[in-house]
């Protein structure tokens, strides 16, 4: 059973490139637009890892993190914040929300996929 | 081109358009959070993207636009109308590099290259930034190692030639979704592990111990080719939570003492651990328990120095930690403010236009086959079976009207384009305009939509540039110094009617029909209602306005308007008035796909009266007919109709039965009664268009197939209306000349 990864962006491109990368190393995806539509999609599905942008229309990242670590089955789920050089202020505020991981916009596929691999194998 | 590359280009391409509304609604609002918030977005999210598809100058370009957003977001900045400007101006810069990057292989003209630096530089300038054009960083900063840290000559140093990594981690990662072992396996794509040893010693008892926690430590031995920081980064996620330390093959045996000292077991079980894995010789420990009596005796027992290779991460990190919970708090009280504006939430599904043309075409064969189905059904003579027909009849009607919805989109995404061009071109006129937009939910078919828009256009340039007058003239006529710009659309009778309106000097029809005469188009002391001169605009190379602008006036134009609607089977007429104003109004159909049509009979042919056109229909009576050999209409409750004979017009010979029916026909408030053998009926028909060969045809629109699979021509009433009643013109003009 390959593990499944959720990727967070209101960008659908963004969500694309990250999706194609990680499929081809082996996982399966999901993708949400923003934090809403990501806890939405969340429920009755096993998700091994949760990408999220920070900036997002609706439920931006923090807040999202804060309410995905609430969930009982996502409690320990590993979370990888998509953070940008100008906003360190936001990533020690995504580690204290429980999004211990990070990758700096903008990044190239490998990193994502080195980011993930860090964390959870295929 | 690859998909995500085209979504990319077509999602920039969205929010390029959401920043401009929200730049202008910045110029009137300029304190609103929620819309600065959104425009940051928008810039971070092009930027974001872009690194991933490597498009470089879109990176650096939008990097220092988004500089200035955040500034504008956090406040630091104010919002101020030449600052909107200058961020106009980059937003059509970035819609121009995404432009270069949909047309693959197109560069920037050197204008453009220019008018870049230019705005990079005003952008750094209101940043308060040196900068210069290139400055800006392009690609992620990429980590680069010394390479110089790992030294392979003897002299102290041990005779490893592995990496040494000792682990120990955190009570919290487990909790945190870290999970070791995922590192451990991470870590082994780098190179070969050699050996690695797990250490329990920090686990409790039973009783005391977390289940949640971890305990765990490792003792690694790594041979690769990577550099420390590759190294060092495989751990990065958890160097809060781990005491980790990294020694480089052939490291300072010190090194290894001092690691020995930093790890909380005991020294001669770690001693012990490091020969076992391999790490240390017997020699080497010996030597390094040596150096540590040496060390003690010498000097007072210290830290390792801050540039020790085996200085965990974590603790630096740590050391700068008295920072965070500030940054925290400030962050969380900025993020709640945000949070009470909510965008509303919408659900879409993005299908692409081909699927929906696909369906329908595949609903317009349903709509033919249920025809026929139905007809054979009545046929038959089999109650039960006309009664299924009908029901499956109505169904698809209904999945027609669904299937046709799905194409329809509001006509406001198109309206609030004008904002910018009203904006703009107002500045360039130096005259200020105000957009007013209304029916903006107004929703017609998307190829409607899109073709609509240049005409469109051209009408609200036109009325800028021709028909708001200056604001000293305004002044002079007492009307308020701003001109007032309306954009309406609304639903009419199964057509969609979109005016464009302004409260300016109105059409001159004097003006218009002396130019008429000058260019040929009417005959001198021909007499003209005013909707008839007013269409004359439409006329090529028409053009009243005395002073050509580079906006509007070079007499192209309103004839290509008239065209464009023409071809989505629209039409325009103007209402207009000297000193109040003029309005256009554009009529359109719903769909160019499937319309309501009349369906009618002439010998042995049918033809479709599309139904909104119909007003009624009657009898042609006995008396009328015979009146009709001498002339080409009739008194119809008091009016004159004037009449065209179908059998005639379209050359179709053959006998006129006993009974002639006339369906009345209404276009542009002209009415005009078409004579025809039998009326067939209310009918659903499917566009088809007809063949190039026969476009130039007038009076015909179009054809459909009927449910027996015969073809039937669709009327163009509007042309039919217009040759009855030119007709009429002429022969009056004979009769009057007889006369004389």
């Amino acid at each position: 059973m390959p593990k499944t990864v959720m990727i967070v962006d209101d960008s659908a491109s963004l969500r694309q490139v990250v999706s194609i990368a990680l499929k081809g190393a082996g996982y399966d995806v999901l993708e949400a637009s923003d934090g809403q539509d990501a806890l939405a999609k969340l429920t009755g599905q096993k998700v091994h890892l949760v990408i999220s942008d920070v900036n997002m229309p609706n439920m931006d990242g923090i807040t999202f993190v804060k309410n995905l670590k609430q969930l009982p089955e996502y409690k320990f789920t590993p979370v990888i914040m998509l953070t940008t050089e100008s906003q360190e202020g936001k990533k020690a505020e995504g580690q204290a929300a429980g999004a211990k991981a990070w990758v700096v916009k903008p990044f190239q596929p490998a990193q994502m996929l080195a980011a993930v691999g860090k964390l959870i194998l295929p | 081109m690859d998909q995500p590359l085209q979504t990319y280009i077509e999602e920039s391409r969205a929010l390029l358009e959401d920043m401009e509304a929200i730049l202008l609604h910045l110029e009137s609002a300029p304190d609103d959070r929620e819309s600065l918030n959104a425009l940051f977005r928008a810039a971070h999210t092009i930027k974001g993207s872009a690194g991933l598809f490597g498009l470089d100058p879109i990176v650096s370009f939008t990097h220092v636009a988004e500089n200035v957003l955040d500034r504008l977001r956090d406040g630091q900045l104010a919002v101020s109308a030449g600052l909107v400007e200058l961020l106009l101006q980059c937003r059509d810069h970035v819609s121009g590099l995404i432009d270069t990057v949909a047309e693959a292989g197109a560069a920037l003209s050197d204008e453009q290259q220019q008018a870049g630096e230019r705005l990079l530089l005003a952008l750094h300038a209101v940043l308060g930034e040196p900068g210069t054009a290139a400055t800006a960083p392009a690609a992620p900063p990429v980590p680069k190692e010394h390479a110089g840290a790992v030294e392979t000559s003897g002299g102290g140093r041990v005779e490893s030639d592995a990496w040494h990594l000792s682990l120990r981690f955190g009570r919290d990662v487990l909790r945190n979704g870290m999970d070791p072992a995922s590192f451990i396996r991470y870590l082994a794509t780098l190179g070969e592990i050699v050996s690695l040893t797990t250490l329990a010693e920090a686990l409790p008892e039973a009783a005391a111990m977390d289940p949640e926690g971890c305990y765990l430590g490792f003792e690694i031995r790594l041979r690769s080719e990577a550099d420390k920081q590759a190294v060092e980064n495989v751990f990065e996620f958890v160097h809060d939570d781990c005491d980790i330390h990294i020694l480089p093959p052939r490291s300072l045996v010190e090194d290894y003492f001092k690691l020995i000292e930093a790890l909380p077991e005991d020294n001669h079980l770690m001693g012990e651990i490091l020969v076992a894995s391999g790490a240390l010789t017997t020699r080497e420990l010996e030597l390094a328990l040596a150096c540590q009596n040496l060390k003690a005796a010498a000097e007072p027992p210290d830290e390792a120095g801050p540039c020790a290779p085996g200085k965990p991460v974590g603790q630096i990190l740590v050391e700068r930690g008295d920072t965070y919970p500030e940054i925290v708090d400030r962050a969380l009280k900025k993020q709640q403010q945000g949070r009470e504006h909510k965008a509303q939430e919408a659900r879409f599904v993005r299908v692409h236009a081909d699927k929906l043309d696909g369906l329908i075409d595949l609903v317009g064969e349903l709509v033919i086959a249920g025809a026929a189905n139905a007809l054979l059904a009545g046929r038959s003579g089999n109650a039960a079976l006309t009664e299924a027909s009908s029901a499956v009849t109505r169904l698809v009607e209904e999945i027609r009207d669904s299937a046709l919805r799905l194409r329809m989109v509001p006509i406001g995404e198109t309206f609030n384009r004008f904002q910018r061009v009203v904006r703009d071109v107002g500045r360039e006129l130096g005259k200020d305009i105000a957009l007013e937009i209304s029916g903006a939910d107004t929703e017609l078919d998307k190829t409607v939509v899109e073709k609509i828009a240049d005409p469109l256009m051209h009408l609200v340039r036109n009325a800028m540039d021709h028909g708001i007058e200056s604001a000293e003239v305004r002044a002079a006529q007492g009307k308020p110094a701003r001109g007032t710009l309306r954009l309406n659309a609304y639903h009419d009778s199964g057509g969609v009617v979109i005016e464009v309106s302004d409260d300016g000097g109105g059409l001159k029809k004097d003006r218009i029909l002396q130019k008429a005469w000058e260019r040929g188009l009417i005959a001198p002391n021909q007499n003209l209602s005013d909707s008839e001169i007013h269409q004359l605009i439409f006329e090529a190379g028409f053009s009243t306005a005395d002073a050509v602008t580079n906006l509007s006036g070079r007499g192209v134009g309103m004839d290509v308007v008239k065209k464009n609607i023409v071809a989505l089977r629209g039409t325009v007429d103007l209402d207009s008035g000297e000193g109040r104003g003029t309005t256009a109004r554009i009529r359109l159909p719903l769909t160019l796909a499937i319309i309501d049509g009349f369906l009618v009979g002439v010998g042995s042919a049918s033809y479709v009266v599309p139904l909104d056109t119909v007003m009624e229909c009657l009898e042609l009576s006995a008396g009328e007919r015979a009146a009709l050999a001498r002339r080409n209409y009739i008194n119809l409750r008091g009016e004159v109709l004037p009449l065209i004979r179908l059998r005639d017009s379209f050359e179709l010979g053959g006998e006129a039965p006993k009974r002639e029916n006339i369906v009345v026909v209404s276009h542009a408030g002209q009415r005009t009664g078409l004579v025809v053998d039998a009326l067939l009926g209310e009918f659903q028909a499917v566009i088809k268009p007809l063949g190039r060969m026969f476009r130039h045809l007038k009076g015909i629109g179009g054809s459909t197939i009927l449910g027996s699979g015969e073809v039937a021509l669709i009327l163009d009433v509007a042309a039919l209306v217009k040759q009855a009643t030119a007709r009429e013109m002429a022969a009056t003009d004979a009769a009057q000349t007889a006369m004389h």
